[in-house]
């Protein structure tokens, strides 16, 4: 039914054929009580068609120019602003936010954020609602959306917030196709998206329509950046430090890019290590897979293969060294016995699971989005109760896949201080604060709220707690990575090698599966409400079926494995 | 008939009806039918859980045993009160006003309970938006209210998990009160954010005030909803009327 109100009285006026899709012009935001700018000044434009990739660290300011873009900052989130931007040839700052619903779709970093608290149906259907589509229209629209993200039909009538972190980005990214925008601008939309989800977010900006414009902004770059056209690299001070094609981009500043800590893919590594050889592509290649076709098309001779075997070693130690292992006599540290495992309110999800971790190993939980793989991280901490078989060991420590259920304190350095005093260590605490806040490079924000901050910095702040407290001999990391620039997925590296050292236990659940494959040595694969496969981390990944069966990929760097394996 | 297959705003006008009738007349058989009634249809039509039923129904029970103990404690004003109603069935027993009074608050919490156990808030919303009753910016403020309540559990035992963490010790099964009251500021704060985003994202995805809108899975009328309203008003009309004509028991003389 549609219902006739009265009409608005601001529409943004129609775009003028030749202006850019996006512009904005000396922009720059700064908020309430802060002492420097978020971001900016900018100068950049987008043209009709244009496929971009937005890079930068994290509190780079991204976010805030997405926010920007139609207006929400400053007139929903409060900001001081100057400069300006234009979308379709017209200025954000005469129209009201919700005047480009029906041409600019927004994903937000936080799903929370995307969607209103309703039904998935209701959810994928409010923006055509607002658009007053008829409602055949509307029907036929969520249909394609759920399809198009890979969500079963079953979920329409499920509240968002009884799923997963995984599925409910599925669904804000459903909700935010379903317009069909001229302008589809997302930020993060494959941080909790397995493998195969993130796929089809590729497939889906690979097939956009010719003339449609996409602003992504992600720190998962592989799978990405050979569908975009162009990358914006955003530097630690707000302003702009590189643009241009990916291929040159990367090849040209990957060196300034891997000092400011801004993620590069992993062909650009292994670009770099044939460089090294004098066997580099004439253009840089995007992916793995596009390195080695190039390399094996060169018919290399026997000097050249030596050197390429030489180049691929280094990149292979470098990206997948050979984890160590845990000695199989280290002391038990949690043991489930044919366990039930159930979230919060909700079904069993996992049923069965034996497991046994011991001092010094670290496990990889992985599996496609809802298969349970958080609810087991609880379950293993003791933090969720079983609900059937039987849980030994002392309690573990988690870190949250959201990362503001943690927070309590009105300020960062309170907050770690918080988490020191907990663990009982109050004499050297001021000393012991300043070390932790050094480690994951907050001391800048020490006095900021932790709710102020961006969602890569209140990750770090939640893993910097954890860390604080070495009481727990278990330690179960929940997407560590999500939101978290390169600079950041270094300290986390460097955690874990700290955990195992001091002899504790870490489980970590993730859906990026080459940082598995770097940090675990053993994984389980869950999926179909069990554990699929327990085992080396390095065996199963390469298990095709297994893969497919978990509705999993394989890490990118297999086939450089897989090159290797065929040239030894 | 089940409660849960009709329009809700049939079913609110009824329920708003039963609402007042159990406010404005003053009787312990009325009050008492009232409430088995309900219970009634809620166990044997909708298929509610007897134990979700008698627990849902403490807090009213709750309430209403204030008033017994009240009129217990103050039983000479009770009898007065209930003299001026003109209510004598059941005068010549002590407690009687404090249990009229008890059986009002049951009965009016169990209209409530049926009515929110039987409507789902979503086509609520939608039929009050389509009636024009309540504007749209109103009404998904409301929607999305309704549905925060639910989070919040979630969200309370995010934070309890994370307190557990802190402390050491697994969480309790069931929080006691020193914790419950630890947790107000938190979900206060939580429902606070969460409101903003919510309002960012409807702000994004085009809700606005004024302009045509669609609302799909509108409830529709059906032949049901007019039984229901015609079986309801008869129903209700000879509980009145048993009310005001003593349920044709003689009538005792006044309290002395």
């Amino acid at each position: 039914m549609t219902v006739a109100l009265p009409q608005p009285d601001a529409t943004p006026a129609l775009a003028r054929e030749h202006s850019p899709v996006l512009a904005f012009e000396g922009f720059e935001a700064r908020y309430p009580f802060a002492t420097a700018a978020a971001v900016g000044p900018v100068d950049l434009a987008m043209r009709a068609g244009e496929r971009v990739l937005l890079l930068g660290p994290s509190g780079s300011g991204k976010s805030t120019l997405l926010l920007a873009l139609t207006g929400l900052v400053p007139q929903a989130v409060p900001a001081q602003t100057q400069g300006g931007v234009r979308l379709f040839g017209v200025s954000v700052a005469g129209c009201r936010p919700s005047d480009w619903a029906g041409r600019v779709g927004q994903f937000f970093q936080d799903a929370d954020q995307t969607l209103c608290g309703m039904r998935v149906e209701d959810e994928i259907a409010f923006a055509l609602e607002n658009l007053a589509w008829p409602e055949p229209q509307i029907h036929a629209a969520v249909k394609k959306a759920l399809a198009a993200v890979g969500l079963p039909e079953t979920v329409r009538r499920r509240r968002t917030a009884t799923l997963s972190g995984g599925e409910k980005q599925l669904v804000a990214l459903a909700a935010t196709i379903a317009v069909e925008p001229q302008l589809l601008v997302a930020d993060e939309p494959t941080a909790s998206l397995s493998p195969s989800s993130s796929r089809r977010f590729r497939d889906l900006l690979s097939n956009w329509p010719l003339e449609g414009t996409a602003l992504i902004v992600d720190h998962r770059l592989d799978g990405l950046v050979d569908v975009v056209d162009r990358v914006i690299v955003l530097g630690d001070d707000g302003l702009v430090l590189a643009d241009g094609p990916p291929r040159v981009v990367f090849r040209r500043q990957r060196a300034a890019l891997d000092a400011r800590g801004i993620w590069t893919p992993l062909a650009a590594a292994l670009d770099h290590e044939l460089d090294a050889v004098d066997l580099a592509a004439q253009t840089m290649p995007l992916t793995v897979e596009e390195a080695l076709d190039e390399l094996d098309a060169r018919g290399l001779d026997g000097k050249e293969s030596g050197r390429a075997r030489a180049a691929l070693t280094a990149f292979v130690d470098r990206h997948a060294p050979p984890p160590a292992r845990a000695a199989s006599d280290a002391p038990l540290v949690v043991r489930l016995e044919a366990a039930a495992c159930a979230p919060f309110l909700g079904p069993v999800v996992l049923s069965e699971v034996d497991l046994d971790m011991r001092a010094g190993e670290v496990v990889g939980l992985l599996g496609a989005n809802g298969a349970g793989k958080s609810t087991l991280g609880f379950a293993l901490a003791g933090l969720l109760r079983l609900k059937a078989g039987r849980r030994v060991g002392a309690m573990g420590s988690v870190s949250f896949q959201n990362p503001e259920a943690q927070f309590s304190a009105g300020s960062i350095a309170a907050e770690i201080e918080a988490a020191l005093a907990s663990a009982d260590d109050a004499a050297s605490l001021p000393g012991q604060a300043a070390r932790i806040l050094r480690d994951w490079d907050l001391e800048r924000l020490a006095s900021r709220h932790p709710f102020e901050l961006s969602q890569g910095e209140k990750r770090r702040l939640a893993l910097a707690c954890l860390a604080a407290d070495e009481r727990a001999r278990l330690v179960v990391l929940d997407e560590p990575l999500a939101g978290l620039d390169r600079r950041g997925a270094a300290m986390v590296e460097e955690a874990v090698a700290g955990y195992v050292r001091a002899g504790r236990a870490v489980a970590i659940v993730t859906h990026d599966m080459d940082f598995a494959l770097r940090m675990c040595p053993r994984c389980l694969i869950l999926g179909q409400g069990r554990v699929l496969a327990d085992g080396p981390t390095v065996t199963l990944m390469r298990d095709r079926p297994l893969m497919e069966l978990a509705k999993l990929e394989p890490p990118r760097i297999v086939p450089a494995l897989d090159w290797l394996e065929r040239h030894a | 008939m089940m409660l849960s297959w009709l329009h809700p705003l049939p079913k609110l006008l009824v329920a708003l009806a039963f609402l007042l009738a159990s406010i404005l007349v003053f009787d312990l058989v009325f009050q008492i039918a009232l409430s088995l009634g309900i219970i009634l249809v809620l166990i044997v039509f909708e298929r509610v859980p007897v134990w979700k039923v008698l627990l849902l129904c403490v807090p009213f029970a709750l309430f209403g045993f204030g008033f017994l103990t009240t009129s217990l404690l103050f039983r000479q004003e009770a009898g007065v009160a209930l003299d001026a109603s003109g209510q004598s069935l059941w005068h010549a027993l002590p407690f009687s006003a404090g249990l009229t009074l008890f059986f009002r608050a049951v009965a009016g919490g169990l209209v409530s309970m049926a009515f929110a156990l039987t409507t789902d808030p979503g086509q609520l919303v939608r039929a009050l938006m389509a009636r024009r009753l309540m504007p749209p910016r109103f009404a998904y403020a409301l929607f999305s209210a309704l549905e925060l309540v639910p989070d919040l559990a979630g969200a309370a035992n995010e934070i309890r998990l994370a307190r557990a963490m802190r402390t050491g010790r697994p969480p309790r099964r069931i929080p006691g009160p020193v914790e419950i009251g630890a947790l107000v500021v938190p979900l206060l704060a939580f429902a606070v954010r969460r409101a903003g985003r919510a309002a960012i994202a409807m702000e994004a995805r085009g809700l606005a005030a004024g302009g045509a809108r669609t609302i799909i899975n509108l409830p529709r009328f059906s032949w049901r909803d007019a039984i229901f309203v015609g079986m309801a008003g008869l129903l209700l009309a000879m509980l009145i009327a048993g009310a005001r004509t003593g349920w044709g028991v003689p009538v005792s003389a006044g309290a002395g």
